[in-house]
């Protein structure tokens, strides 16, 4: 459009007094400037503030902000933290650009549109609450508080998610970092030593550090790092079992190119071997080991030549490994694994694992299994009431549990087949709150079914992840920059100084900008329209943080004071408990009807012209949380997948290829990324970054960029005993140009 | 505030097209309003611009609710993806509050003025468009001009192309284009302070 005329000639014309005036009458008295003449000038005011606690993962080191202003220009780890201390990751550098990344979720919206494909409004909190509260009481008064599912992730995650599974009663709360994640390891520990293991390795003071998978370098949680690489300073072993030459591997003493799915036959040959050649620490075993004779009669058949031939590796490697840990036991670190859902015989590996530690006598010692212990802060949530047990989805008809051992919640899988069918009731409020089910969950389009069958949806995020295009109502949080909340504890990591204790709050380095609020605050305010007002357990974020202060002694002003962090004396971990024990063989697991000796349960192999598709972390981003990260995106904008370099021979492809992919049930990714080839990567798997190709294009950054790999796991499989996801079973070809390619190594 | 002279009369106009950019609410779309803006458009020659908004505005369900949906779509979060969010770091440093951010702020606080309590960001176009509104009541004429040429035309004008390019309701459309008017050509012509 242009006017019929200048500017100049406009200002002169006489009717310019005729428009303005009425112009000034439209016009609100209130601006968004005004005078203010003994204002300073020049340059802003430079501060430090201290308090941060990062989450662009979860291992949340601590931080200091540097502000001039408002406006915070850079982020740095506290000096004074004997966790992270000054060091921060290239993630937690980037917490800016999740701060100011301008496609932030801003104002709560309405979906006008439909589900999948919004159209969104800006409403008011007010309009957005009643909606939120009105919704889900309507679905709690016409199907019952069981029929609201909640899919939570991440600190500000928990007091919600506690509210609808405490205060409104639903059982049906699937947090991701257990069925897709962890919680098959905690399980399968709780099941062998009484405890979930954490991270708790000792490697500064281990003689062999053991990696099942783990990958340091690309998945990078700065104080686990650091203990890992002053473990490998001070002259450790580093074995690492991984179809491919990950960064941990290309640090490592023996690379054991493992078979997928395979790593149980593995662990149970080297102790089979270790217990058959008296290797295994017999004096430990004696006092702490419980049905250690039942399990080495159970695991007797795998010799080091069978495991070899299920594995595909030498008999020799593997008895190098064994005795290389024999040699150095009880100083090994035998890592529990963090994200542990692979292939659905999970249960058994992680057991593999507890007991592994226990047969070379690895808990309690220098350089074994060590948890450390930390200060003890309050847990302030809503309180427990009575609910009754009749609507657990994990209980069958003889009122047993289906999965005996799962993670705390709902196994996904149970949730969403209720949803689709109904039965044994409906699910239709769905709660999702910092979690991204699309491109956490294998089977997107069951979920993007779970997902329309609701009655309603809210979202609560800092991001419009894939997900949020699903809901009907979207709320906008405070980041981790810009609120209080979670309180981290811990002890230093290298149990060889001398031993502190830490505590720290989260407290905000930038104020929340729009009118984005937190969780307590959100919470709160659906309660009281759900009628749960004289439940609420605390007013504000503040005050629960200062709540649970208070049982160290301590306050959010005194920790202020402290520069964050509060230091105190610590205690030595290595005293073994007297209670402890290691349960080789459990009783417990046999009467459920599953192995009670650690069993390996083989998995499917890929069909002729496919490989295994597996996926890992990469050292810029934290699954997809990260990936509309402007400058995280530009270190690394898309997951190249890597292919056998002889197998790209034969198919003719080359470095920085353009390909996408086909999986077995004829899925086609909707993106494509580029072949990296590599002699680092068995010829049965590919293998690529996770977190990348969001289909939202709210998501300016993030939007298409790389392949989702979740798009390609169709196929779900269900780890039998914790209903957790296996997500490594699927299998793919490439496309290139439109023509599919087989890959020809299981041709 | 009276408006005598035409440098009140341009301060009355930066702060309607300030208003024109807040998100839409009954409480400023009134009858007055749409009445003021299509008496601006009369004197524009902007009969088109002014007979298709009224024609939409009249065909529409729920005008109000169509202009939420489009400034959202806009200025906030939309599909594909939001389209143009009304502050100037976005263009030049692709980041909300980037240094561009503090220098406005800067700026502002040089020439005797700071946000308000409740303001948004410093760099937002409707902060920019009422700062320019106290300069030209103030008849600083110095200060617009270089406040114009310095900081807001080198992002503004991406903005406005963009909005123009994607907006799908004539209502934006018409307001970028009056403030085009009354900025773009600035530079050109100068402030015109009355003559009489």
């Amino acid at each position: 459009m242009a006017f019929n005329l200048t500017r100049r000639k406009f200002l002169q014309s006489a009717s310019l007094a005729a428009v303005a005036l009425p112009l000034s009458k439209a016009v609100a008295s209130e601006s968004g400037i005004k005078r203010s003449p003994h204002e300073s000038k020049g340059s802003l005011k430079e501060e430090t503030v201290v308090g941060g606690i990062c989450e662009m993962c979860f291992w949340r080191c601590q931080l200091v902000g540097k502000k001039r202003d408002d406006r915070l220009v850079k982020i740095e780890g506290n000096p004074k933290s004997v966790d992270n201390g000054s060091s921060i990751c290239a993630r937690g550098n980037a917490g800016i650009k999740l701060l100011y990344d301008p496609d932030r979720l801003k104002y709560p919206l309405k979906n006008v549109g439909e589900r999948g494909n919004p159209k969104w409004k800006r409403i008011s909190w007010k309009e957005a609450l009643d909606e939120c509260g009105g919704k889900l009481k309507a679905v709690q008064d016409k199907y019952g508080s069981q029929s609201i599912s909640v899919f939570p992730h991440g600190s500000t995650a928990k007091y919600p998610m506690h509210f609808f599974e405490r205060t409104v009663g639903t059982p049906n709360v699937s947090e991701a970092s257990f069925f897709q994640c962890r919680g098959i390891r905690d399980t399968a520990y709780l099941a062998t030593i009484g405890k979930a293991p954490g991270e708790k390795v000792d490697m500064p003071n281990a003689k062999v550090i053991f990696l099942l998978g783990g990958h340091f370098g690309e998945n990078v949680h700065v104080s686990h790092v650091k203990s890992y690489i002053k473990g490998l300073q001070n002259g450790a072993k580093l074995v690492v079992v991984d179809p491919r030459y990950s960064a941990s591997a290309a640090k490592s003493d023996i690379w054991v190119q493992i078979k997928p799915g395979t790593d149980t036959a593995f662990l149970l040959a080297i102790m089979n071997y270790l217990i058959k050649n008296k290797k295994h620490a017999e004096d430990f075993i004696d006092e702490y080991g419980d049905g250690f004779e039942e399990f080495a009669a159970g695991i007797k058949e795998w010799t080091l030549e069978k495991a070899a031939k299920e594995c595909d590796v030498p008999v020799a490697q593997i008895k190098e490994v064994a005795d290389l840990l024999a040699a150095n036991a009880p100083s090994v670190s035998i890592h529990p694994g963090r994200h542990v859902s692979w292939y659905g015989n999970d249960f058994q590996r992680q057991r593999s694992l507890a007991c592994l530690t226990g047969v070379l006598g690895a808990y309690y010692v220098k350089g074994g299994w060590v948890p450390a212990i930390g200060p003890k802060v309050g847990k302030t949530s809503w309180e427990h009431k009575e609910h009754e047990e009749e609507h657990n989805l994990n209980l069958n008809s003889d009122e047993e549990l289906i999965y005996p051992y799962t993670p705390p919640g709902t196994p996904t899988e149970l949730i969403r087949d209720a949803a689709l069918t109904g039965k044994p009731y409906p699910i239709k409020g769905c709660v999702i709150w910092g979690q991204n089910p699309i491109q956490t969950i294998p089977g997107q389009e069951k979920m993007k079914k779970v997902l329309k069958q609701m009655d309603f949806v809210m979202c609560v995020d800092v991001m419009p992840t894939d997900v949020t295009m699903w809901a009907d109502i979207l709320l906008p949080e405070v980041s981790y920059l810009e609120r209080y909340d979670y309180i981290k504890t811990g002890t230093q990591w290298d149990f060889a100084e001398e031993h502190q204790q830490y505590i720290s709050a989260r407290m905000p380095l930038a104020a929340p900008m729009f009118e984005r609020k937190d969780q307590v605050y959100i919470t709160n305010e659906i309660a009281i329209r759900m009628g749960y007002e004289k439940d609420i357990p605390v007013k504000s974020v503040e005050e629960m943080v200062d709540k649970n202060l208070k049982v160290a002694g301590l306050s959010l002003a005194q920790l202020k004071k402290e520069e964050g962090i509060h230091i105190r004396e610590g205690k030595n971990p290595y005293n073994i408990p007297e209670d402890f024990e290691v349960v080789f063989y459990n009783e417990d697991l046999e009467d459920d009807g599953f192995p009670g000796v650690p069993t390996y349960i083989p998995v499917e192999q890929p069909p002729a012209g496919f490989a295994r598709l597996l996926y890992g972390r990469v050292p810029v981003h934290t699954f997809n949380r990260t990936q509309n990260n402007v400058w995280l995106n530009k270190a690394m904008p898309s997951n190249p997948v890597w292919l056998n370099d002889e197998l790209a021979g034969k198919m003719g492809l080359a470095d920085g290829d353009e390909v996408g992919f086909i999986n077995q049930e004829g899925v086609k990714s909707r993106t494509t990324t580029i072949v990296k080839t590599t002699p680092g990567i068995r010829k049965d798997s590919v293998y690529m970054g996770h977190g990348y190709g969001s289909a939202n294009p709210l998501m300016s950054v993030g939007v298409n960029a790389g392949v989702d790999d979740t798009s390609l796991i169709t196929k779900i499989t269900v780890d039998p005993e914790t209903g957790a996801h296996g997500m490594r079973n699927n299998f793919v070809k490439f496309i290139k140009d439109g023509k599919v390619i087989d890959i020809p190594s299981a041709a | 505030m009276v408006h005598t002279s035409s440098t009140d009369h341009i301060a009355a106009i930066y702060r309607f097209c300030a208003q024109s950019m807040q998100y839409p609410d009954p409480s400023w779309l009134t009858n007055d309003y749409f009445s003021s803006l299509y008496g601006l458009l009369d004197a524009l020659g902007g009969d088109n611009e002014k007979d298709n908004l009224k024609s939409t505005l009249a065909s529409a369900k729920d005008y109000l609710e169509d202009l939420q949906v489009e400034h959202t779509r806009l200025f906030i979060n939309g599909m594909p993806h939001v389209v143009a969010p009304p502050y100037g770091s976005v263009y030049l440093e692709k980041s909300l509050q980037g240094k561009y951010a503090e220098d406005v702020l800067v700026y502002y606080r040089s020439q005797g003025y700071a946000l308000s309590e409740n303001a948004d960001l410093p760099d937002n176009l409707t902060h920019q468009l009422e700062f320019l509104s106290f300069l030209a009541e103030d008849k600083n004429q110095k200060a617009e001009e270089e406040f114009l040429s310095r900081f807001f035309l080198p992002w503004y004008t991406t903005f406005s192309k963009l909005v123009k390019k994607e907006s799908q309701h004539p209502f934006y459309h018409v307001i970028i284009s009056i403030i085009d008017f009354f900025t773009k050509e600035e530079k050109e012509y100068g402030v015109q302070l009355n003559e009489a």
